[in-house]
């Protein structure tokens, strides 16, 4: 048993004993921020390099009792499908804190920071929990610093889009934790013993009958759906994004929706086989909705932000169509594709954020002719946007490509996959449209000469930019390692949600 | 009478001595010096009260049948006591401003707490009432303390006509429960009604006055009117004392009867609570949702804290974890509902009002600590980790599934959102905004910083390390199960 994971969560927390003392100093508190980060993402990376390639059961587990009286234990551990969104979620941390300390948070630099490493725990633990109770507090622990940075080192509507979000993510969490407590009621076995682990709860998940899944899984599927967000629970997202800071963007884009995601497979997949059945046609009808919806709706966006967080609806789309075909190519799509999201996006986000510093403008409209004075920013910029468009030899081909194949491949009635199939690909071609236009229009045309004395990108942006620009082209010419590590957990996870008969392999 | 019968009844005796000292020495001391030596020696009077009730007497029936001591008693007499000393550690700055009569303000307290502390060692129903009246009383006088306010006076007057009603009508229940059992102690009420069952006219108007007196006490909706009015126009530390004592007195009343001495009734009976407890939560979220005075929203809310807890005793079926998660709830609402209230303290508002949104902008920069406290305070209450209001939801939603209300979780679920949006309003003023035009003075009292950020920190700890406070508020629940 090792404590690497348990490592990752108090190392952000011990972050705060320095951050405190400095407090007064911006300076040093933001050296300490990078610091903290840093070293966060060393020890993932690290946590990397430990983990079997290759096994599909949960490694690295490190457990101890909690809530004894309740069943209830401190249970972290990783598998294929989370442990390369741990060190996803601390190089975005990282250079989300890199970049705010260049001068884009001007007031209460401690708070921000202080904001952001409990933002650090809540989200790394939220991929790693595997005690139902933890996970929630880990998903909960997300929400406040959130608030906080988006309601007070926000745009002008901050206030209405920071409660919008809260109250639409706790709407669905406190739902939720109806469920877990009702999950927990049904583990009894005949003893009387309860649990809240998910090792134990897929071995006691035959007990859970069919319309106690129908429900339980509606009550976990709402808070996930709200958090990744899937149309129709997406309207707090354009808001949050627009008002948020860059680096707020940044992590909410770049990892926070992939909570939602991962939730899904993690959790509602392998819990209720039966209860996933039953609302399946919902659950493809709403994803195919959402490519379409969100690569329509952001052809049509006036404000460069607000296009960029519509479309990451439909590109959460493809995450929601992968996981529910339930087979192994959308899976491992689904995850990839949650990787690929949080690295290009957040990039999206960042060059959006750098060129609002520069010209204080977003409307599309106001701006153009950019990469005349920017050949650094455009260069950078363009290659995230045809890595966000599906472009083959960047990531994101790879991760629509595999989702649309494991579509195809779906078996559902009253249709099946070559309907959705389709479907699905037109949103890839919408997403070509609106963001080769949106580019067009942003970096092309005349010069204005309120611009023509902004500079290109300084090296703190460039420093930002290039690690997810090597991880853009990695994925994308060599996803096979990717694929490896992912696919033995995901094909567990397909078989326990397809079978309800099936039973966990041993995990180590 | 025997020796073990005095020694049983220590703590109440501690805690009766306390109240007499700081009244002669309220009387004798000059004005100028007592505030100060007043809260010290409450708070250490009270701490050695604390401490005996961890005593030696064995658990038991005392004084021929009328007091029992067991682990239940134990938990309720320390609540009492803790929430005592908080009370009386924000107190001595705002006395000390408003002119209130310190001596009279301590010893108001503690005589109060002898009479919650007297419920929870009830074993019959005349020292169950002789207790309720013992802590009601005070509360009375608490307030209409400031006797110039004219708010205090209209809050003083409400609550005791209200709660003068209440009384009659608990004790008029009484009378009725006598009637159909020729008994006054618990385990003969609990037998003859066992035998019983609810199915004669008698007992159903006995059991229905009891629920609406014990109802009114603990604001219960539709019995609750008196309750925004009394919080509002009482001085801010007796408010934030009354919110969280009287109510945490009133559920171990409506534990010892209508769980322990009621409890063979408890399964035909629960519908009915539980009805009352979605009433009660829903009420007072969506009136405190209207509130733009934080004082009297905070009232409202504590409304909305009764129907959770009400909730979990509409679930006895489900066994002990039910009346355990009402003692952990009560706990945690105690500390963090008090803290809430407290932190108001800090601005200098004129007469007893509470700071209105507005009047909290740019609270966040001004007093950090103070700020810091509240906030934490008001995100334990919406319910999110890692605090104790998150666990304690997590307790009662436990049980209220189990006995079959999954409709009840849900409904609670849905309030704790309706909750977090005037809840989290408050932080938006005190981070969010920034004061403009006439904001109230801050003051900074070391004393208040001091107790809250320990509360404050108490909040957190709870909520993260949960086991040893669940495994005693089990324990404690045991008893009440024959």
């Amino acid at each position: 048993m090792t404590h690497v994971l348990s490592l990752l969560v108090v190392i952000p927390l011990a972050g705060l004993i320095p951050l405190w003392l400095f407090r007064r100093d911006a300076r040093a508190v933001k050296q300490v921020a990078i610091t903290t980060t840093a070293v966060e993402l060393l020890v993932s990376l690290w946590m990397l390099t430990q983990f079997h390639i290759g096994e599909a059961g949960f490694q690295l587990t490190d457990q101890a009792p909690w809530l004894p009286s309740l069943g209830i234990s401190y249970f972290l551990g990783v598998d294929g499908i989370s442990v390369l969104l741990v060190p996803m979620t601390t190089l975005l941390t990282f250079i989300a804190v890199l970049y705010s300390s260049g001068g884009a948070i001007k007031m209460r630099v401690a708070e921000y920071m202080t904001t952001f490493l409990l933002l650090e725990v809540g989200m790394v633990g939220v991929f790693m929990a595997l005690d139902l109770f933890l996970f929630y507090v880990f998903f909960e622990l997300m929400l406040i610093p959130m608030y906080l940075i988006i309601g007070i080192w926000g745009g002008p509507r901050r206030i209405y889009s920071t409660l919008k979000f809260v109250l639409f993510t706790l709407a669905g969490s406190l739902l939720m934790l109806v469920g877990i407590v009702a999950v927990y009621l049904a583990s009894a076995d005949p003893s009387g013993a309860r649990t809240l682990s998910l090792p134990d709860l897929i071995e006691a998940r035959g007990r859970f009958s069919g319309d106690f899944q129908f429900w339980v899984f509606l009550a976990f599927a709402l808070a996930f759906a709200i958090k990744l967000p899937m149309v129709p629970f997406h309207t707090w997202l354009p808001d949050a994004h627009v008002e948020a800071p860059t680096a707020g963007s940044i992590v909410l884009a770049g990892v926070l929706l992939k909570a939602g995601g991962y939730g899904f497979l993690r959790f509602a997949l392998p819990l209720f086989p039966i209860g996933v059945q039953a609302w399946l046609p919902v659950l493809i009808l709403l994803s195919v909705i959402a490519i379409l919806y969100g690569a329509i709706v952001s052809a049509v966006q006036k404000d460069l932000k607000k296009l960029v967080a519509y479309s990451s609806v439909a590109h959460m789309g493809f995450v929601t169509l992968g996981i529910f075909v339930l087979n192994l190519q959308g899976g491992v799509g689904a995850v990839l594709q949650m990787l690929n999201h949080g690295f290009v996006t957040g990039a999206l986000f960042l060059f959006v954020g750098i060129q609002y510093e520069k010209t204080h403008r977003r409307m599309i409209a106001d701006l153009g002719g950019l990469a005349n004075m920017w050949p650094l920013f455009t260069s950078f910029f363009g290659i995230f946007m045809l890595a966000s468009l599906g472009l083959p030899g960047l990531n994101g081909f790879i991760g629509e490509f595999l989702v649309i194949l494991g579509t195809f491949r779906f078996p559902g009635v009253p249709v099946n996959g070559f309907v959705w199939g389709p479907l699905a690909a037109i949103g890839v071609i919408l997403a070509a449209v609106y963001l080769l236009w949106m580019f067009q229009r942003v970096m092309y045309g005349p010069v204005r000469e309120a611009y023509r004395a902004l500079p290109d990108l300084s090296p703190l942006e460039v420093a930002c930019a290039v690690p997810l620009l090597v991880l853009t082209v990695l994925l994308g010419v060599l996803p096979q390692p990717f694929i490896a590590i992912i696919e033995p957990s995901v094909d567990q996870v397909v078989r326990l949600a397809t079978d309800p008969s099936f039973h966990l392999l041993a995990s180590r | 009478m025997n020796p073990s019968d005095i020694a049983a009844v220590y703590p109440e005796i501690i805690v009766t001595v306390v109240a007499m000292i700081v009244l002669v020495a309220g009387a004798t001391l000059g004005e100028r010096r007592q505030g100060a030596i007043l809260a010290i020696i409450t708070v250490a009077g009270l701490l050695v009260a604390f401490a005996s009730v961890f005593g030696a007497v064995a658990p038991g029936q005392y004084f021929r049948g009328f007091v029992t001591i067991d682990a239940f008693t134990t938990f309720f007499r320390a609540i009492f006591i803790l929430l005592a000393v908080f009370a009386a550690l924000v107190s001595p700055a705002y006395l000390a401003r408003r002119r209130v009569p310190a001596g009279e303000y301590y010893a108001i307290i503690c005589f109060s707490t002898v009479g919650a502390m007297t419920i929870a060692l009830s074993s019959d129903l005349i020292t169950l009432f002789v207790g309720l009246e013992t802590m009601t009383i005070p509360i009375y006088v608490l307030a209409g303390i400031q006797r110039t306010d004219r708010y205090a006076n209209e809050a003083a007057l409400k609550y005791f006509l209200l709660g003068a009603f209440s009384s009659a009508l608990l004790l008029y229940g009484f009378v009725w429960l006598y009637g159909v059992t020729h008994a006054t102690d618990f385990a003969t009420i609990a037998g003859v009604l066992a035998t019983q069952g609810i199915a004669n006219g008698p007992t159903i108007v006995a059991l229905a006055l009891v629920t609406v007196g014990l109802g009114f006490k603990a604001a219960v909706v539709p019995f609750h009117q008196w309750t925004p009015d009394a919080y509002d126009g009482a001085p801010t530390p007796a408010t934030a004392f009354m919110s969280v004592g009287p109510k945490a007195a009133a559920f171990a009343a409506i534990l010892r009867l209508l769980v322990g001495a009621l409890g063979p009734l408890g399964v035909d009976w629960s519908a009915v609570l539980a009805i009352l407890a979605a009433l009660t939560m829903t009420g007072g979220n969506i009136v405190a949702l209207a509130q733009t005075n934080t004082k009297r929203m905070l009232a409202y809310s504590s409304i909305a804290h009764t129907g959770y807890i009400l909730a979990a005793v509409a679930a006895a079926k489900a066994g002990p974890s039910a009346s355990a998660a009402v003692l952990f709830y009560l706990f945690a609402y105690g500390l963090m509902n008090l803290g809430a209230f407290a932190c108001l303290l800090y601005l200098d508002l004129d007469g007893t009002r509470g700071a209105t949104l507005d009047e909290l902008n740019g609270f966040g920069r001004r007093e950090p600590v103070g700020a810091l406290a509240f906030a934490i305070f008001l995100i334990s209450l919406t319910g999110i980790p890692p605090t104790v209001g998150f666990v304690a939801k997590f307790i009662v939603i436990q049980p209220v599934l189990d006995a079959g209300l999954a409709w009840l979780a849900v409904v609670i679920a849905l309030n704790a959102v309706l909750a977090a949006f005037y809840y989290l309003r408050v932080v938006v003023h005190m981070y969010m905004y920034e004061p403009e035009g006439a904001v109230p003075r801050i003051i900074s009292a070391r004393g208040l910083s001091a107790s809250l950020g320990l509360a404050s920190l108490a909040v957190i700890a709870l909520g993260i390390l949960p086991n040893s406070l669940y495994e005693w508020a089990l324990r404690a629940a045991a008893p009440l199960i024959h």
